[in-house]
């Protein structure tokens, strides 16, 4: 994935806008002089995760006939071993980004079996605010048709509420001129 | 000789691990593939790097000496077969309300397994690649970082976590744990949106010669300046790093007096580089902002000009080269190809603008705009073309603020993949 490069779009785009309110965001010291800053064109925000947000990243394509697929940025994956239960977030390169394990003794020193379904609750919690600290809130899992009552249901259920999103939203194409309709853009804020 | 070597290996029909050594044996020199590599084998070969060019350096503090840490598999173990002999946790473990204190959890994931995860999330994010290069370190030193949102409510910085920039906007708490008699300098630096150099990072904030942990009496050298995460650009990082210093340090050659915008240019890299010998990075935590309306203020109050708004540059769509005899071509459709997209654009603005009238109502949309018959005699092409324009498909959208026929299910989701 190169850099992006990002256009400066004419001010006059902003026609028909209108500010809905005015918040007094000012703070007591001025640590910027009120003088012109020069603005250049192009800008390159340099973030390798800023893409996948904005949903325009790349996804790996191509392997639709394979299940489960490999069309995602980042997916939960649970595994477990004959001793303990592990949660990782992928990377679609491979690369392990998140990982929490019952094996881990700042677990497993609470817990009194590293594989029944508390162990899933509570490894579900870990998982998930470990993931909120590093700021992964949406990512793929293979949890989506899962009974509610299994050990795995129960841990997908968690991580839910706790606030990540178990599946990723699609690629954002850009669309063409000849194209028949124009999609809504992602990075158009519709929060205040 | 050759040919009887030959039928004994086909009709063998090897496979599996074995199969690929049998026919490397045969064409090592020839270096055929076998069967045929995989994408990842054929990936994998062509990201080898040389481990002696491309190799990164360890800039960080050491590791607690071993000494200290002390061998504690017996008290582990201890604490195991007590835990296994609780009747109550049992219980509890077994009917799944068995709860595990989250902060003591994260306390002790910190000091352990922590720090490795901490370095390679700030590797996820390019946070040493583009502060540092090719060096890296382990966090060893914790680095909480809250911003105080009134009512007792504060908003932590992590290792990524977003925050937006009204969130943001006054000095955050710093804490973390010293020895009272060492110096330390914290930076807060965005290595992204540098509004005109390349590869560049804006410094925020930078306090020196912080004495024990009391950031209060530190050297300020640069104020704090709130992020300004600018519109359209996305998820701009956001960098704390606490650097540990030998002896108190002299900061006043980087000090300016009302420092601009442009002043405040840095290079993480460059600041090492040149104190390296006296600072190592010690702690770190960073979060992601995107734009807010307080950048719009910044931009008007603060800067006093006109905020920019980008967008990002999407590759242009390829059409083939034009030809002077196109065939089986529409020729309209093919020659709007070819047409500036702001002739055309310009066209579809005149007309609409020769229908608006401002005083007037708004007219209702039509609900079946084409019930309304074209004239027999219209070349065909137009008589499309008007109609498409009506249901507001195709280039009609490209002229700013066309509100098409309202979009039924029959043409939702187009142009998702």
């Amino acid at each position: 994935m190169s850099i992006l490069n990002i256009r400066q779009v004419c001010p006059l785009a902003r026609i028909g806008l209108q500010r809905i309110a005015t918040v007094d965001f000012s703070t007591t010291s001025a640590p910027v002089p009120k003088e012109k800053v020069e603005i250049s064109q192009v800008v390159h925000n340099r973030n390798p995760r800023n893409l996948e947000r904005l949903r325009i990243a790349w996804k790996p394509q191509g392997y639709h006939l394979e299940a489960p697929g490999r069309s995602y940025w980042h997916k939960l994956v649970l595994t477990s071993s004959s001793r303990f239960i592990s949660a990782k977030v992928v990377h679609f390169t491979g690369k392990v980004v998140v990982e929490a394990s019952t094996n881990e003794w700042c677990i497993k020193k609470h817990l009194y079996n590293t594989k029944d379904v508390s162990a899933y609750q509570n490894l579900a919690k870990v998982i998930a605010r470990r993931c909120l600290e590093f700021g992964l809130i949406e990512m793929e899992s293979d949890f989506k048709d899962v009974d509610p009552e299994t050990k795995v249901g129960k841990f997908a259920k968690i991580i839910e509420e706790e606030g990540i999103t178990l599946s990723e939203p699609k690629r954002y194409l850009p669309a063409y001129p000849f194209h028949q309709t124009r999609p809504e853009k992602p990075w158009a804020v519709t929060e205040d | 000789m050759a040919l009887s070597v030959l039928r004994r290996i086909t009709s063998l029909r090897p496979s599996g691990k074995f199969a690929r050594s049998l026919f490397v044996a045969k064409n090592k020199d020839l270096d055929l593939p076998a069967f045929g590599k995989t994408l990842e084998e054929q990936l994998k070969e062509k990201q080898v790097q040389d481990p002696a060019i491309y190799y990164q350096v360890d800039i960080g503090l050491p590791r607690e000496s071993f000494s200290k840490r002390r061998d504690n598999t017996s008290d582990r173990v201890a604490h195991v077969k007590k835990l296994k002999s609780d009747v109550n946790l049992e219980k509890l473990s077994r009917h799944g309300k068995l709860e595990i204190p989250m902060d003591e959890v994260r306390q002790d994931w910190l000091k352990e397994k922590g720090t490795q995860h901490v370095k390679e999330i700030a590797e996820h994010y390019g946070v040493f690649q583009h502060l540092f290069g090719d060096a890296y370190f382990f966090p060893r030193v914790p680095l909480d970082v809250a911003y105080d949102q009134g009512d007792d409510v504060f908003a932590p910085v992590c290792f990524g976590n977003q925050l937006k920039p009204k969130e943001v906007l006054k000095q955050p708490v710093i804490q973390f744990k010293s020895d009272p008699d060492t110096f330390w300098t914290l930076v807060l630096t965005n290595p992204d949106g540098h509004l005109t150099k390349e590869n560049s990072e804006y410094v925020h904030w930078m306090i020196g010669n912080i004495p024990g942990s009391d950031v209060s009496k530190g050297d300020v050298i640069f104020d704090y300046l709130q992020p300004f995460p600018l519109k359209g650009v996305g998820y701009q990082r956001m960098v704390f790093v606490l650097y540990k210093q030998e002896k108190k340090l002299e900061f006043s050659q980087l000090k300016k007096s009302q420092p601009s915008l442009a002043d405040r240019t840095f290079s993480t890299y460059e600041f090492y580089r040149d104190r390296q010998d006296v600072m190592t990075p010690a702690g770190l935590a960073f979060f992601q902002t995107d734009w807010d309306r307080s950048v719009t203020d910044f931009f008007h109050s603060t800067l006093g000009q006109e905020e920019p708004i980008y967008e990002y540059d999407f590759p242009e769509p390829f059409y083939e080269r034009q030809t002077y005899f196109p065939k089986l071509e529409p020729f309209n459709i093919y020659l709007d190809k070819y047409r500036d997209p702001k002739d055309i654009n310009r066209d579809y603005l005149v007309q609409r603008l020769a229908k608006e009238n401002p005083f007037a109502k708004p007219k209702p949309k039509l609900r079946f705009p084409n019930a309304e018959p074209l004239p027999r005699d219209m070349p065909t092409w137009l008589q499309d073309k008007i109609k498409r324009d009506r249901l507001g498909w195709g280039r009609i959208n490209e002229v700013e603020e066309y509100e098409g026929p309202p979009t039924d299910s029959l043409h939702a989701n187009r142009g998702l993949m």
